[in-house]
């Protein structure tokens, strides 16, 4: 197959005998046959295969019994499987938008010192740390024993505390959210401060020039500028939420309650880990659906606009 | 390249698509028939290996569960006592977290491991039913014959439709109440035998001194599930709990939601550390160092039989028994349960019918087996004839005589639902931060007959 970009070049006379038109098809075919073939035993067939299963009752693995839709009906009559959606909602909002704000705000900023690249080190040192260990550094720092958690630690200074962040229904999602921020945000930096660095310099001066300010600049300038790259990060942090599974896993359990379940953690947790191989199925087609939208606004996205 | 005959390529593609289709399909007839030999040649070495008898000598086979530590080290010697009696190689596997999840997915993928060591018994029901273990008398052996190394009861939860698939190997009591007698005496507050006494205790307690008596750890939501059944037998004897573990078990009967009022009588913010939203971010072994730690802000702490090991082993290697770490009864309500004890245990399984599965069930029912696990004091056993003096402590002879002096033995309740039954401890959860229980029950009902029905 190595010679196949050599074959596939077009003639340069551009001449294309007579006769060719249907052989060529069967060639193009041909040719495109890898491809395909790849694509349908990775990709394509296990979307159709999963939609099956989803369609069965697949008790312990055994696909036998076809149930139609009660796999769904049964999945949006458990609470937990709704409360879960909720929580991937939140994680979509606040999640997406702080990793971008913040990543944003250091790459701008990092980018006026000298020590710019020792900042973006810092920053993007929790991206090489396992989610895992991530999440349980992070359990000790929420730790409602001041002798361990930081955070309680630090609320006994000021005589406060101490806040069960992990056991408190009304904290444990933005302390979830928070470590995911954490883990994140030096990705962002690294994507946006590449970003910064492709826009002309000639474009900033000239709006100094004119006498814009540095805020002025910032919103009307930069954001403009990087707002493809921006909406590509969006994506990417949508679909790391939509599969997000580690952190509530290993923090939480999806405790205390159902309170901070996500909807990777609802389908290993009660359908897969169950044996309830068709039901399992039926959350993965509905986190399918969830990730539709948002691929239909990628591709868009990259028709509809220019690369900056 | 341009000058490359368009004619010619067509036929080299296609060659080559070809010819890396064939790659992969020439073997095919020759593998096929050669698929065909292995598994008769495999019989024949099983059979060549023990030749004329069933008899194993040799060989190896592989036992999985979920112990690590110190559990493992213990199960260990089981292990090699089978070694040095049979001449077969038992490995062990652990497989820490996610047993079943892991377990159910080599079922599915063909490659199971010999034998699995399994608590919860929904997952052997699931097991059971989808063909993925095989029934004790598919190995070979008579259950019948079975029936006289166990005292009554032992063996029913290992049956799956009336057929025995799956053996207790060991099992600790969860109706042990741990505490601390040397902060209970300072105080002056009696070791309870009634609940109201236990309400009594932890109020001297507190008066004396302890803001918080009571250690809790609620994160793992299954401390609360033990809390639950221990309360239902009590209050309403080993029947009605059976009942209520069971297809036909009603959870918005008015005696679930009182066990659960009833335990939110000591489960609240007056005697728990930290609060009941405190107690949902403590895992299970920082409640026990909440009571048997060297800094304990807790006088008692409850769960099972395991605790003491535990807390001696790992928490606070300073207790000492009888001293600073004992257990009573869990509290009586003056009803049909008073004198019934809940255990929780494991059954061990058969995955494969490989040569050595039988020798290894077998001598996992002997009291071989069972001493010598004994000895480890990692352990209770069910097997009647380990004798009690084989149990290395106190704590240990103590629990084994509570289970076998108990008018009833049920086994853990949450371990017998339906794999797919909504999180009991979930719920519990959400019960103790004084969520709406009837609503919680109601929902609960509806996810735990849909469980069971869908079990077949």
């Amino acid at each position: 197959m190595t010679a196949t970009p050599a074959v596939i070049d077009p003639p340069k006379t551009g001449r294309r005998p007579a006769g060719m038109e249907s052989s060529s098809w069967i060639s193009v075919l041909l040719f495109l046959l890898p491809a395909l073939l790849l694509l349908g035993i990775f990709l394509v067939y296990p979307v159709i295969s999963t939609l099956r299963m989803s369609l069965d009752r697949g008790l312990g693995g055994n696909f036998t019994r076809f149930v139609g839709l009660d796999n769904y009906i049964a999945l949006l009559n458990t609470p937990s499987f709704v409360g879960s959606i909720v929580n991937n909602v939140l994680w979509m909002i606040f999640y997406t938008s702080f990793v971008i704000l913040f990543g944003l705000l250091i790459a701008v900023v990092a980018m006026r010192v000298r020590y710019e690249s020792t900042i973006k080190a810092i920053v993007f040192l929790p991206m090489a740390i396992a989610a895992t260990a991530l999440a349980v550094i992070w359990g000790f720092v929420y730790s409602t024993d001041p002798h361990i958690g930081v955070l309680n630690a630090l609320l006994g200074v000021i005589h406060a505390g101490p806040i069960s962040w992990l056991g408190d229904a009304g904290f444990v999602n933005a302390a979830l959210i928070a470590v995911g921020i954490w883990g994140s945000t030096g990705f962002a930096t690294v994507i946006l401060s590449a970003a910064l660095k492709g826009i002309p310099t000639e474009i900033l001066e000239a709006a100094r020039t004119d006498g814009a300010n540095e805020l002025q600049i910032f919103v009307r300038i930069i954001v403009p500028m990087v707002s493809l790259p921006i909406s590509v990060l969006a994506v990417t942090l949508i679909v790391n939420v939509i599969k997000l599974f580690d952190i509530p896993y290993v923090m939480t359990q999806g405790g205390p309650g159902n309170a901070s379940r996500v909807i990777a953690f609802e389908m290993y947790k009660q359908d897969f880990s169950a044996g309830q191989f068709g039901k399992a199925a039926a959350v993965a087609v509905v986190m399918l659906l969830l990730l539709v939208p948002v691929m239909v606004f990628n591709i868009r996205r990259f028709r509809s606009s220019s690369v900056v | 390249m341009a000058k490359f005959p368009r004619l010619i390529t067509l036929p080299i593609a296609a060659a080559l698509i070809l010819s890396a289709c064939g790659g992969g399909a020439t073997p095919t007839p020759a593998g096929s028939t050669a698929a065909s030999t292995p598994p008769a040649s495999s019989e024949a070495s099983g059979g060549s290996s023990a030749p004329g008898s069933s008899a194993v000598t040799s060989g190896s086979i592989t036992v999985t569960s979920l112990w690590g530590g110190s559990e493992q080290d213990a199960f260990q010697k089981v292990l090699d006592a089978f070694k040095a009696k049979t001449g077969i190689t038992a490995t062990y596997q652990a497989q820490r977290t996610d047993y079943a999840t892991v377990l159910q997915s080599k079922i599915t993928s063909g490659s199971p491991p010999d034998v699995a060591i399994m608590p919860g018994l929904g997952f052997l029901r699931q097991f059971a039913r989808s063909g993925g273990i095989k029934k004790i008398s598919d190995l070979g052996i008579d259950p019948a014959s079975l029936d006289a190394n166990y005292p009554p009861g032992i063996l029913d939860p290992g049956k799956v439709d009336g057929e025995l698939y799956g053996l207790m190997v060991k099992f600790n009591s969860k109706s042990t109440f741990w505490y601390r007698p040397d902060k209970f005496t300072t105080a002056g507050a009696k070791v309870p035998a009634s609940w109201d006494d236990l309400k009594a205790a932890l109020d001297t307690l507190k008066s004396k001194g302890s803001a918080t008596p009571l250690g809790l750890g609620a994160k793992d939501s299954w401390t609360l599930t033990d809390w639950f059944e221990e309360v239902y037998l009590r209050q309403n004897g080993a029947d009605a709990y059976k009942t209520l573990f069971s297809p036909t078990g009603n959870w918005t009967d008015a005696t679930v939601s009182k066990a659960i009022t009833t335990m939110t009588e000591v489960i609240n913010d007056k005697y728990v550390v930290g609060g009941i939203k405190g107690a949902l971010g403590v895992a299970f072994t920082d409640g026990i160092a909440q009571a048997f730690g060297a800094t304990a802000k807790a006088d008692a702490y409850y769960e099972g039989g395991f605790v003491g090991g535990i807390a001696t082993g790992q928490v606070n290697k300073d207790l000492k028994i009888g001293t600073t770490i004992d257990w009573f009864n869990f509290p009586t309500f003056g009803g049909a349960g008073d004198t019934a004890a809940e255990i929780g245990g494991d059954e061990i399984a058969a995955l494969t019918t490989n040569p050595g599965v039988k020798e290894f069930i077998q001598f996992m029912a002997s009291a071989d087996a069972g001493t010598t696990w004994a000895k480890t004091g990692a352990i209770i056993s069910p097997v009647k004839a380990v004798d009690p003096s084989a149990y290395p402590n106190d704590l240990a002879k103590k629990e084994a005589a509570q289970v076998a002096g108990a008018s009833a033995v049920v086994y853990d309740g949450s371990d017998t639902l339906p794999a797919g039954a909504p999180d009991m401890g979930a719920m519990l959860q959400d019960a103790i931060q004084g969520k709406d229980v009837a609503g919680l029950l109601g929902t609960f009902n509806t996810g735990v007959t849909a469980a069971w029905a869908g079990e077949k």
